[in-house]
């Protein structure tokens, strides 16, 4: 996966006006504007086919396969916001959900009047191009493959129980118009893959959840390399278990992993600079943060703390070209040289702060509001080769990977347990550390960071936000980054 | 209400003339009205309608699964659900669906939940309220919910089922690093208390004003019915028969074990009025109320057909969905409703008998570092409140629990005498009821 633009997948895509009734959208959005002055509407159909296998020691243990397809509208007033959706998609029930809307938006009764950043007409249509169609691959195919990464799991001859697998790959097709005239269709595929196992060595355990995911088609599966990758982890549990042993707790150099340094980013630099959750939307479930507006342009982290949001990297699992309200998807540099430099916004959150919308405004699917999202949040490369990081650490800890980890709402206390983790001793890696654990505010973590390193890896997520909860599929990412002087356990 | 019983009924015949052994319809409509408030404000009203159907078929051990939800053609989707289960590799592991001859309790949904117009003014008492007691910024949600379901199966399972709820969460700030946050979740409009919900969460973020850094060390932690919400989330869920299969629960090889101090007893109750009531699982068999672990000892899995044949035991009517939400595994079995069981202490009492502990109001991100050994940590979030000599006397900010759960369970030494259904969010979920908890000894934890 390479951090650039894609514009080798963003096509005009005619299919997607066969798949979806353009005229339903367009009906519904002329009513809603019939119905007077108002600030916006918009209307998205979306259509969504899904298949899931879900295989447990080399056996099937389910299969199910879904079509979805419904319909939402927004409207917003001055003195509100309306939002209803159907799983139906019609001329009548686009009727009937102007109807709600309108008169949630007309009865909110705001104090402070919905305002929204003026944003560009757009009228275009974006797909993510599959080389080869999950939707045409027989589940014998499917299955094969998941039997094969059994195997080689099997293989190893390390202990495992549960081998479960699930499979999951899905296409979104989806049509947008709003009453700026804007009208966009899209064609969305993903596909991903989770597994968990449990691994076994002399009455003691090692738990490994791992999640892959990517946009695009079959092609992708080959990239994740997982007839490697897994048994490489599963071998690696079973070393931790029987040669690791535990640190003593105190102060160390630390060298986080790319997946570390990705949990990071996404957790204590991405979520706090969500603009709805700093001004206090999300503040009875995610929660707030500890970031104000006032804080834009404040010292966060060390000159080598950037941290970039990209939904438009080529594959990745959170990629988008637009958002949900029609905004073009672009690099948002949210940590800059150790300064907070941007936050994540949607229409009214800019309008709110002064600002345009940067294009964060996403939903799980058709039955649920836009609110402001990730899409890939990585810390950025340096110059650093990974052999240099370690060069200089006399007496530290390479926290390759996590297990155990949280961060309170505000995203200032954060917690992570390594998975695998290995002591530096004098500039080598020098054994096994087993369970250790860093326990730190965000700008301890930013502000600990003297060396990022070149080479840049993702790792695929489902992160959880909004009431309902909507999960959200991103990237989190990173190269190597060290921290110097920080305390473990 | 039986239209729903009957177009579950419509599909699986369907399915049998098509060919299908074992077919299970599932058929929901749901309506649900959502206001949002923040910052003491109403700031988005949401309303979505789904109707759905899950449906699973098996020709032999040949089974699939699928969300239907184009309601105009359900039969033809069904027909080619069929086809392709004759096609699908076989489910060696399938042990078949729930048979028998079924009595149900039929659920009545509260019709003044169901006519409501605008629910607002249960959201505008709830912020005055929270106002009156300290708060300076009040948010939360409020859902109004109502789901038809009927099912059938072709091992005789036959029913319909509806339920209505209200579920109010309100967050209210007196400073910014002082909250407290409570729910009033009910299926009886005329018991949502928007206004003493509103009022204990401003009287939680009075107390909670000020906070210092909270210091690292040994202490008795007194845990709110929402804390406890969040931690029979991840504890319910290992004592799901599947989680104990591939190696995901503590509570494995521990049936007949002590597992909770004696004083701890939990049943899964969907029997019972609440917002979780339900009158059959996920297979069409009657909920029931399940005794799981009593005075400390574990006394059973949760279970559906297939868990309970691998487990050569009877299934506890826990068979989870076909078509799994969010972060669950399909058909994992389920608790519906979690109740540890009330003991004889009064709150009060609970915080005038501890020497130096915390008070907690509510928590979330409980994770675990292994979940077949309980290692885990979860972050208090809202009122934490300092205790010294059976007096509080103080907040706190910035900590964590970090201990293992299997000794958590161990350590409750006092449960009190009331107890509250909390439902909130994705962290006190599923709908459970709840006393207050004193539990000796936690490990606290901050950052460095």
């Amino acid at each position: 996966m390479s951090c650039g633009h894609l514009l080798d997948e963003m096509m005009m895509r005619p299919r997607v006006a066969q798949m979806i009734d353009e005229d339903i959208a367009l009906r519904t959005l002329g009513e809603a504007e019939s119905k007077g002055s108002m600030l916006l509407a918009e209307v998205r159909l979306e259509r969504r086919d899904m298949r899931q296998l879900t295989v447990k020691e080399g056996q099937v243990s389910s299969i199910i396969t879904s079509r979805d397809a419904g319909m939402n509208v927004r409207i917003a007033l001055p003195s509100g916001v309306g939002f209803a959706s159907s799983n139906r998609m019609s001329k009548s029930e686009g009727s009937k959900l102007v109807q709600a809307a309108y008169r949630q938006a007309k009865n909110g009764k705001r104090k402070t009047p919905v305002m929204l950043s003026p944003e560009p007409v757009v009228k275009t249509s974006w797909e993510v191009y599959q080389k080869r169609k999950t939707a045409d691959m027989s589940i014998d195919d499917k299955l094969a493959y998941m039997r094969e990464l059994d195997k080689a799991v099997a293989k190893t001859g390390v202990k495992v129980q549960g081998r479960l697998f699930e499979l999951k790959d899905y296409e979104i097709d989806s049509y947008f118009a709003n009453s700026e005239g804007s009208r966009i269709a899209s064609f969305l595929p993903r596909i991903t893959l989770e597994s968990s196992n449990l691994v076994m060595s002399g009455g003691e355990t090692a738990q490994s959840i791992r999640q892959w995911g990517s946009s695009g088609g079959w092609e992708r599966t080959q990239e994740w390399a997982l007839h490697e990758v897994l048994p490489q982890e599963l071998r690696m549990l079973k070393r931790q278990i029987e040669k690791g042993k535990g640190i003593k707790p105190g102060q160390y150099d630390l060298v986080c992993g790319p997946e570390v340094a990705g949990i990071a980013a996404h957790e204590s630099c991405g979520h706090p600079m969500e603009a709805d959750r700093i001004l206090g939307r999300e503040m009875s479930q995610a929660g707030r943060s500890f970031i104000s507006p006032d804080m834009l342009g404040k010292k966060i982290g060390s000159e080598y703390a950037t941290v970039i949001d990209d939904p438009t990297v080529s594959g990745s699992y959170g990629y988008y070209a637009y958002d949900q309200e029609g905004v073009k998807a672009r690099p948002r540099h949210l940590y800059k040289n150790g300064i907070i430099n941007e936050f994540f916004h949607n229409r009214e959150t800019a309008s709110r702060m002064g600002v345009q919308s940067n294009g964060s405004s996403r939903s799980e699917f058709y039955l649920r509001e836009p609110i402001v999202r990730m899409g890939n949040t990585f810390v950025a490369p340096g110059d650093f080769e990974d052999d240099e990081i370690f060069g200089d650490v006399k007496d530290g800890i390479l926290m390759h990977s996590f297990t155990e980890w949280n961060i309170d709402d505000k995203r200032y206390n954060q917690k992570y347990v390594s998975r695998e983790a290995y002591f530096i001793k004098d500039g080598e890696i020098a054994g096994p550390a087993k369970k250790c654990v860093l326990e730190i505010t965000t700008p301890g973590f930013w502000g600990a960071i003297d060396a990022v390193s070149k080479k840049l890896e993702f790792t695929a997520a489902e992160c959880g936000k909004g009431d309902p909860i909507q999960s959200m599929a991103v990237n989190t990412g990173g190269p190597m980054v060290r921290l110097r002087k920080v305390m473990l356990k | 209400m039986s239209e729903l019983r009957d177009i579950a009924a419509r599909l699986v015949g369907v399915a049998e003339a098509d060919g299908a052994d074992d077919a299970i319809a599932e058929a929901t409509d749901s309506r649900t009205h959502l206001v949002r408030f923040s910052n003491n404000e109403i700031d988005a009203v949401n309303s979505w309608t789904e109707s759905r159907v899950q449906m699973f078929v098996a020709i032999g051990k040949r089974t699939l699964a699928s969300d239907l939800r184009d309601m105009d053609n359900l039969d033809s989707l069904v027909r080619e659900l069929v086809a392709n289960a004759r096609r699908a590799p076989e489910n060696k592991g399938y042990g078949g669906i729930a048979s028998g001859r079924f009595r149900y309790r039929l659920g009545k949904a509260d019709r003044a939940i169901v006519n409501i117009k605008d629910p607002s003014k249960h959201v505008h008492d709830a912020i005055s309220a929270a106002q009156s007691e300290g708060a300076e910024n009040v948010g939360g949600t409020l859902f109004i919910r109502h789901t038809r379901t009927g099912i059938a199966s072709s091992g005789g399972a036959l029913a319909s089922d509806e339920s209505a709820d209200a579920e109010l969460s309100v967050r209210a700030f007196s400073q910014p690093e002082a909250s407290g946050q409570t729910v009033s979740c009910t299926p009886r409009l005329s018991k949502l208390d928007a206004s003493r919900a509103g009022a204990r969460a401003g009287e939680l973020s009075s107390k909670a004003k000020d906070p210092v850094q909270g210091e690292q060390g040994k202490f008795d932690i007194i845990i709110e019915p929402l804390f406890l919400g969040s931690l029979i989330h991840s504890t319910t869920r290992m004592m799901s028969a599947m989680y104990v299969d591939i190696g995901r629960s503590m509570y494995a090889k521990k049936i007949g074990k002590q597992v909770a101090s004696k004083e701890v007893t939990i049943i899964d109750d969907p029997t019972i009025p609440s917002t979780s009531q339900r009158a059959f699982d996920h297979e069409g068999v009657p909920t029931r109320k399940n005794v799981i672990v009593k005075d400390g000892v574990l006394k059973s899995y949760l279970h559906g057909t297939s868990t309970a044949k691998k487990f050569k035991t009877k299934s506890t009517a826990n068979a989870g969905m076909f078509i799994p939400t969010l972060f669950s595994i399909p058909t994992e079995p389920m608790a519906f409703h979690p109740v540890v069981k009330p003991g004889d202490w009064k709150t009060d009492e609970l915080v005038a008998d501890t020497k130096r502990g915390l008070y907690l109001n509510n928590t979330w991100y409980t994770r675990y570092q292994d979940d077949s050994t309980g290692e885990f940590s979860t972050i208090p979030r809202d009122a934490i409140l300092r205790i010294e000599d059976g007096e509080i006397v103080g907040a706190v900010k910035n900590i964590r629990v970090s201990d293992n759960m299997l000794n958590l369970w161990k350590s409750v030494d006092a449960v009190s005498k009331s107890a509250q259904e909390v439902f909130w969010w994705d962290e006190a979920s599923p709908p459970s009821t709840l006393p207050t908890l004193r539990i000796r000894e936690m490990n606290v934890t901050r950052s460095s």
